[in-house]
This record gives structure tokens, sequence and C-alpha cells, in this order.
């Protein structure tokens, strides 16, 4: 009997639990105007609506990608974008893009969270005449529209060269690494490896801070007390970037070391280089307003290029006011 | 003793032997066994010498502090038969909401700090309640609190870190400094005694004149003497303000633990639930408070977490509660209930601290690290495994 009762407490409670998940699952907007079938849009239309799914609203940066393709849109009175977040779930995601594909979207825009799963459900949308532009992370084949994404080697190694510019071509180098089990960290790391290639730059510590600035203020701690003597920090994201920083400070050694991150997302990398807690950071952008850009194009019935590769730029306490360098 | 016949012998070897054998074979002996094998590790793999640097033990000490808090919440639930999950999320809410108060909103901290730590301490009594009163097993009520406390952060936050670059309604930023409570809590203590000292000092001379002003000043320059050279600046300098708040929360617990009759009650339910009912034990008050305890010293870590990042992280403090689930089992108490102390997990804390100092002044390879961890809480509990 007690079991009994609280086998259906249980079930209750997971029931909850899925309700609650449920409601949490964000469609951050309803579109006002009905989609009209899946017909592929040549005629222009009053209103398009376009099909966002994001896949994980996680990470800052991926907020980041939301706003920018929310704010591009904005501008467009005759664009209404449905947002949905997987929260890392890569079944959850597919199905996001089934559900797309019934409600007979306009284009599809998907950042997926990994390759091979999602293959098929973007493919079955293209097929269907939707278009697909794809953003950061690719899919497999060619069954999509466009593909935007920045490139993590470049940006890495172009991290070097300033570095090796910034030290004159010798110092000593702490490396904080961001998951080094995840694509962008391994590229951030390679593209890095070139750029200081053949100088006499020296990387005497390095660790892996799994992207988390708590960690990477453990681990700078541990190279603060190791070695004396360090010039410059190179760290894979902005917040570790500013967890040395602290680290730094905390020793009163932040006057002597040189702190340079990646991403450049207004609220952390370019906030930091603006409070001088960074020397440097190198944008990764989003591509979310790119993406707009090119649905509008799409729609327009205009060629797009297959792959799109966006530039990075570079921010320092000289050009931050002036929004960057492009870097080439 | 000495003329003692043969058969008296063999006993009189172990009255002589006991004091030394009871305590190697107490919980607190084998700890801090577990304890010294690691500091071992530390004193052979030195990493040149990095790890006799006094600012390596510091910063020991300050990282193991917020795990140490957490962990010290966790003794009490699990001393009770519980366990809960939740407090690495409590921990990410409370940061979120420290944040959103002190930067954004420009609250004092003597507001703020009550009002999160209430908070932490709501989230702990709503799991508590969840398990005392629909007597929903701890492994599920605080899984959901756990996930509910994450979705709540985030909504709090909207998803970004609550930073000191503040949205305005046209998408730029907004800069402000970083609230002096954040700092004040970041410090060390030799800093804020230092700078509290001078001022409160200060303020006395300069309202109080006269001989007995100078006599004043003549017992703060003798004060400030002993301070100085007596090595108490050095050991102020070299504790974090942080530390102090963890060994805070460590003698609170230890004494409502040990010396106070909730903790007689705690343990008494984690021996026998029923028991401890038929004999008069306040089982659902006595519960729901060792779970709101968990959640209160959540809410204060959430706090250190969120001053040592300059930032309110909604993903602050995830797996959290595994590591502090490790802390206090490492330290010795039992995971079934009812028998455990603080100060095995102060010395739990220690144990896991200096564990990843030393692999991270080492440098050792994330993969290699998580192997090692995992072989060395195998090695350390199964130094636990046999009870008397």
């Amino acid at each position: 009997m007690h079991g009994a009762r609280s086998i259906v407490r249980f079930a209750f409670t997971i029931g909850m639990f899925f309700t609650l998940a449920g409601c949490c699952e964000s469609e951050e907007k309803t579109p006002q105007a009905a989609p009209a079938g899946g017909q592929t849009s040549a005629a222009p239309k009053e209103v398009y609506t376009i099909g966002m799914s994001q896949c994980n609203l996680g990470e800052p940066w991926r907020v980041q990608m939301n706003k920018d393709v929310e704010l591009a849109a904005e501008k467009h009175p005759n664009l209404e974008v449905v947002f949905k977040d997987a929260q890392n779930d890569t079944l959850k995601q597919r199905a996001h893009v089934e559900e797309f594909v019934s409600a007979g979207v306009d284009l599809l825009i998907i950042s997926p969270k990994e390759a091979q799963p999602l293959t098929e459900p973007v493919a079955k949308a293209f097929q269907a005449g939707i278009p697909v532009i794809v953003l950061d992370r690719a899919v497999l084949g060619d069954q999509f529209t466009c593909f935007i994404g920045a490139d993590n080697t470049k940006i890495g190694r172009a991290a070097g060269e300033w570095i090796a510019e910034q030290l004159g071509g010798a110092g000593r180098v702490v490396e904080l690494k961001g998951l080094m089990t995840s694509i962008p960290g391994q590229d951030r790391h390679s593209g890095f490896r070139e750029g200081i290639e053949g100088t006499d730059i020296e990387v005497i510590f390095e660790a892996d801070m799994k992207w988390l600035e708590s960690n990477a203020r453990k681990e700078m701690e541990s190279a603060l007390a190791r070695y004396d003597d360090i010039d410059m920090v190179y760290a894979h994201n902005d917040p570790g970037a500013h967890g040395a920083y602290l680290a730094a400070k905390a020793a009163d050694r932040h006057e002597d070391i040189m702190f340079v991150g990646i991403d450049a997302l207004p609220h952390e990398g370019i906030a930091y280089v603006i409070q001088d807690i960074l020397d440097a950071t190198f944008q990764y952008p989003t591509g979310g307003a790119e993406a707009i850009d090119v649905a509008l194009r799409i729609f327009a019935g205009e060629e797009v290029p297959k792959h799109i590769v966006l530039g990075s730029r570079l921010f320092t306490k000289d050009n931050v006011a002036d929004g960057g360098v492009a870097i080439e | 003793m000495t003329d003692s016949p043969d058969k008296t012998a063999a006993p009189a070897l172990t009255v002589q032997m006991n004091p030394m054998l009871r305590f190697v074979a107490s919980p607190a002996g084998r700890a801090l066994i577990a304890l010294a094998l690691v500091i071992l590790l530390g004193v052979i793999f030195h990493a040149d010498g990095a790890f006799f640097k006094i600012g390596t033990h510091r910063d020991a000490l300050r990282q193991a502090s917020v795990f140490g808090i957490l962990a010290c919440g966790m003794t009490l639930v699990i001393i009770t038969g519980g366990i809960d999950l939740a407090v690495g999320s409590v921990l990410a809410l409370a940061a979120v909401v420290f944040a959103t108060f002190t930067i954004h909103w420009g609250w004092t901290a003597w507001l703020a700090v009550p009002l999160v730590v209430l908070l932490g301490a709501s989230c702990g009594a709503i799991s508590g309640s969840l398990t005392a009163w629909f007597r929903i097993q701890p492994f599920i009520a605080t899984l959901a609190m756990m996930v509910f406390a994450r979705g709540l952060a985030k909504i709090a936050s909207g998803g970004m870190k609550v930073s000191t670059a503040v949205p305005n309604d046209d998408g730029t930023y907004s800069y402000i400094p970083v609230p002096g409570v954040f700092r004040l809590i970041d410090s060390r203590v030799g800093d804020v005694l230092e700078s509290w000292c001078g001022a409160f000092s200060e303020y006395l001379l300069s309202r109080i004149g006269g001989w007995f002003g100078d006599g004043l000043a003549w017992v703060f320059d003798a004060v400030e003497w002993i301070y100085v050279n007596c090595g108490i600046a050095f050991v102020c300098a070299n504790v974090s303000v942080v530390t102090v708040i963890f060994l805070f929360c460590v003698a609170l617990a230890w004494l409502l633990l040990a010396r106070h009759r909730w903790g007689r009650q705690l343990y008494a339910i984690g021996g026998n639930e029923e028991a401890a009912r038929l004999s008069g034990v306040p089982v659902r008050r006595a519960k729901i408070m060792a779970y709101a305890a968990a959640g209160l010293l959540a809410g204060v870590a959430g706090i250190c977490q969120a001053a040592q990042e300059q930032q309110g992280d909604p993903e602050a403090g995830m797996a959290y509660e595994l590591s502090a689930i490790a802390i206090v089992v490492i330290g010795g108490t039992n995971l079934m209930g009812g028998r455990g102390g603080i100060g095995l997990t102060l010395i739990g804390t220690l144990t896991i601290g200096y564990l990843e100092k030393v692999l991270s002044i080492n440098a050792v390879p994330e993969a290699s690290r998580l192997m090692l961890t995992g072989v060395i809480i195998v090695l350390a509990v199964l130094t636990q495994k046999r009870r008397r």
C-alpha cells in the first residue's frame, strides 16, 4: 500500500518535472501571422517567418547570437523570428527542426549541437523546400542553403602572431585552454601554436580550464606560484583571461603580465578591455546579423554563397572605442 | 603492571599501545592519514618548490573554502541519512541574485547578504519540507530543487552573467565599478584588519584629545607593534577572508552538531528515524532545519563565489554538489547517516583542496587529473572502510 503510494508520488513528481521543463522551453515569440503552408517563397510575402533553432542558451555567446539575430530582424518589420532552445539536447533540437518544418516556416536558421544526428533532419527541411542557414557548427553533406561560421584556427593564429609581436618574439606565456575535447578548444590551441611557431615564445604552463572563470583563476594561481616571471596569459575565452587577471591581481603581479582572451562579447571581453583588465581580445563573431542579411537575400531571390567564413576583429585599449580592427 | 604474571602481559601491552592505535583507527585518525598522504604527495611533487611557497597554501585554502562551506551543510544533511543535490544550483542562484542586488541595483551589503542567505535557506527548507512532509526521497526532492534553482538562476539573470557591464535598453553597455563588498570578501584578512583598525583608531584619536588621547595613541602603537612583530601580521596577510568565512561556518556547524540538542537529534534521525520519532525527537522539524541549513550555507558559498568571480554566473557551481559529497565521505561521515562530524569534513575539505592544488601546480593534464582524483578518492575511502 505504502509502496503504491510512493510510486504514485514519484510518477507525479516526474510528471511535474516534465511539465516544468516544457514551460521553460523557450518560445520567445509566437508568430502573429500564421504561416501559409510549406510553399517556397518565390513571390514576395508580407511577413516571412524564420525559425531559429539554438542548440543551447547556457552559454553567453549563444545568448548573444540569438540577440544579434533578434536585433537584426527587428530592423525589418516583415520578418518574424521564432526562437527555440534545445538546451544542449540533440534529440530535442531535432524535434525543433521537425516542428519548424511542419509549421511551415519560410526559412530555418540552425546552430546545430552536433553534425551527424542533425544532418538528416536539416536535409529533410531543405528538401521540403525550406531554405536552411547553418550557423557556427556545420552539418555533414551539402543539403543546406548556406553555412556561416568563423574560423577558430585563424583566430588562434592571429592571437599567437599578435602575442609574438607584442613580446618582441621572445617571452614566457601561460596558456589557459578551453575544453580540449571540444573543437573550438583544439582549434584555438593549434592555431595559437602555429602563430608562435619559429619565435622564441615559450609556453611555460598550460592547463585546461574548461571555459570556466573559476577554474582559470585556480590554474593561474598555480602558474603564479610556480613561475616568478610570466609575460603573457593567453586564454581561450575572455572569462578565462579575466579569471587569470584576478589571480594575478590578488598576487599583486597584474601590472607585469599581459592578458589576452577570445570572443569579445560586449559585456565580457570588450568590457574587460575598456576597464583595462585585458590587453586584447579577439572577436569570435556569432554570425547572427549576417544570417538575417543572408535570409533577406534569399527572400529577394538572390543567389547566396554556400560557405561564408566570418572575419574576426581585434580589440585593444587603443582601438576599442572605434570598434576594433578587422583581421584579414 | 610490571610484575604482572604472563597472563596479563598481553593486555598490558595493548593498554600501552592503545592511545596511538585508537587514534589511528578512529575516523579522525584515518582522515588525517589521507590528508597526510596528499600533503606528502605535494612534498614529493613540489613543482620546483612551488608547494613550499606560502602563497600556494593560501590559495589552496581559499579555493577549497567554497567547497568546504557547501560540505558543512552537506554533512548536516548526510548525518540525517539524507542527501542534498541542490547545493550547487542554490549556490548559482545566490551568486546571481547577490550580484544583481549589489552590482545592478546598488544595494548595500547589509541588506543584500541577509536576503541572499535567507533565499538559500528557503530553497533548502522547501526541499526539506518535501522530504519531511511529503516523504519524497531526499534524492528526488533535492534533484527537483537542483533543476528548479538552476532554472530560476537563469531566469533571474536572463541567461547572462551578471557582471559590472550593465546592459542599457538600446543594446549598449555601461560599466560600473566592482562593489566594495566583493573586494572585501575577496581580500586578505590583514588588509581588512589594517584598514578597519586604522580608520577606527584615527577616528577615535580625532575625537579624543588631551592626556587621555595621548595614552590611547600609545596603546594603539603598542597594539600595532605586537601585531607587526609577533607574526600576527604575517598570518593575517596570508589568510583570505573567504577562508575565515569557511572556518566560521565550520565552527558554527560544529557547535550546533556536537553541542546543541538539534545536533543530537540529527544523529538520532540518521541512526534510526523511527526510533528517534518514538523517543520524542521532532523528526520533521529537525530534518527541515538540516536542509535549510544546507541551503543557507549554499547561499553563503554563492556570495563567496560571486565575490571571487566579480560576477554572478548562472552556470556556476555545476557539479559542486558531487565535490561536496566526496569531501564529506572522504572525511569519514557515513553516507547511511548517524555517524560522522564537522571536524571530519574539515579534514576532508583540506584533503580534496590540497589534492587539487598538487595536481594543478604540477600542470597535470585534465584527463590524468580526473583519473588520479578517482583513484585517490577510492583509496581515501578505503582507509575509512574498516570500522571498529
